[in-house]
């Protein structure tokens, strides 16, 4: 039979335009089923940062764009923590993208403000911003992985933080820090960083550097209150973190980083 | 006399071992804190500890306490967003166990304090006020002389 004859091999092809429709439909309604944030079960957020037990989640966000420069933050931080001169839990550092390169600055921590740079470099200059840094309270923190004593550990709310008492001052975790957070107070001889004011925190205040910032470049909240300002910013998604690639997982937040900024 | 055990040395060794590891486990009774947490692997108490570092900075908050009528008039001008402490210095330098323990005075009046935030510099934000460097071009401006001579410091408007 004619009829039965040609429809059989029309079956069997793997090309037909039937199977190939097939296909292409199938195909896109997994590879969006994979790359929908809602079916993986969680909002695009939630995956970023495990979600705690406790009662607060703090996050730390800091704007590039807003950043001034002035080092208030800096000085308010060393004498809130009686930080010892030449150390900082929180530093200015200042970018310069030229043709040439990138020129990057941090006069004692940018605590004193910056001075103008030399016109040869401001000639070739693109942009500049100022980028505040301290410890990023990460996820998963290096630090706290090579401590031999416990003495630098994850607090239950996600604070980083270091036991003095418990400290030896052998400083791995200086090493293994790839923020350059860390530093060995020389008045104590341990291991020193940014607690994000833990103290002030359990008093109902905000870090001694937010405080101080007057151009609200520097926001800290807690994630598990939708309206608090951390919660909207990092809702919007414009946000990164530094060096993602160490898979830290840090706590602390960047709007507006330069891709030169490590 | 009878003859030692020809496994007394081995007894002798059993018996330091067991010494050892019972000097072990005395050390560390006695060297880990009491309050020891096996799961997170720190010390306790240490989070007490921190809680209970001084406050330094008590934030414009704790300038209202006293400073009211100040603080409400600072509300509606220009620096309205700025921390008092960051030129009136720290709030422990000023009230020690709530009284007032030394005036709290404007740590520079120099013409620094106003140029630190808007000094020119290329990192500033756009839209930013900036003050040129270029001072001797500022009307009837000698050098030496403080902003604050005529600008209001905490409603500078041009």
């Amino acid at each position: 039979m004619d009829e039965s004859a040609s429809d059989s091999p029309k079956k069997a092809d793997p090309y037909s335009r039937r199977v190939f429709l097939k296909q292409i439909v199938s195909g896109t309604v997994t590879t969006l089923m994979i790359y929908t944030p809602g079916a993986r079960g969680g909002h695009e957020t939630s995956r970023i940062w495990k979600q705690r037990s406790t009662e607060h989640q703090w996050a730390y966000i800091i704007d590039v764009d807003k950043c001034i420069g002035w080092g208030g933050c800096v000085r308010a931080c060393a004498r809130e923590n009686n930080v010892p001169d030449g150390h900082f839990r929180t530093w200015v550092e200042r970018y310069i993208h030229t043709e040439d390169g990138v020129y990057v600055d941090s006069p004692k921590g940018g605590s004193e403000g910056f001075e103008p740079v030399k016109e040869e470099i401001r000639d070739k200059a693109k942009y500049a911003r100022f980028v505040p840094k301290m410890c990023n309270h990460c996820q998963n923190p290096p630090c706290v992985q090579v401590c031999p004593v416990g003495a630098t550990f994850k607090s239950p709310e996600g604070f980083v933080l270091v036991d003095h008492e418990h400290c030896l001052g052998c400083a791995y975790c200086v090493q293994a820090c790839p923020y350059g957070a860390r530093f060995i107070n020389a008045e104590i001889n341990k291991s020193d960083k940014c607690t994000w004011c833990y103290h002030r925190i359990k008093q109902g205040k905000l870090p001694a550097c937010v405080e101080a910032c007057p151009t609200g470049a520097r926001k800290f909240g807690d994630l598990k209150d939708p309206k608090s300002d951390v919660s909207i910013i990092l809702q919007q998604g414009h946000w990164t973190v530094l060096r993602p690639d160490m898979h830290t997982g840090p706590t602390c937040f960047y709007i507006g980083l330069p891709k030169e900024v490590i | 006399m009878s003859n030692p055990s020809p496994r007394s040395h081995l007894y002798r060794l059993g018996v330091l071992l067991v010494a050892v590891f019972i000097g072990l486990l005395v050390l560390k009774a006695v060297t880990t804190p009491s309050s020891w947490n096996y799961e997170a692997w720190y010390r306790g108490d240490v989070l007490t500890d921190m809680s209970n570092q001084p406050l330094v900075h008590g934030g414009n908050d704790s300038c209202r306490d006293c400073h009211q009528d100040e603080v409400n008039k600072i509300k509606k001008l220009k620096h309205k967003r700025l921390s008092c402490e960051g030129c009136h210095g720290p709030l422990a330098d000023h009230v020690r166990d709530g009284e007032k323990s030394a005036d709290a005075k404007v740590i520079t009046e120099s013409r620094w304090q106003c140029l630190n935030c808007h000094g020119e510099l290329a990192a500033k934000p756009r839209g930013f006020p900036l003050f040129t460097s270029e001072v001797s071009k500022h009307r009837g401006l000698e050098e030496g002389t403080v902003c604050l001579k005529c600008h209001d410091a905490h409603d500078p408007t041009p």
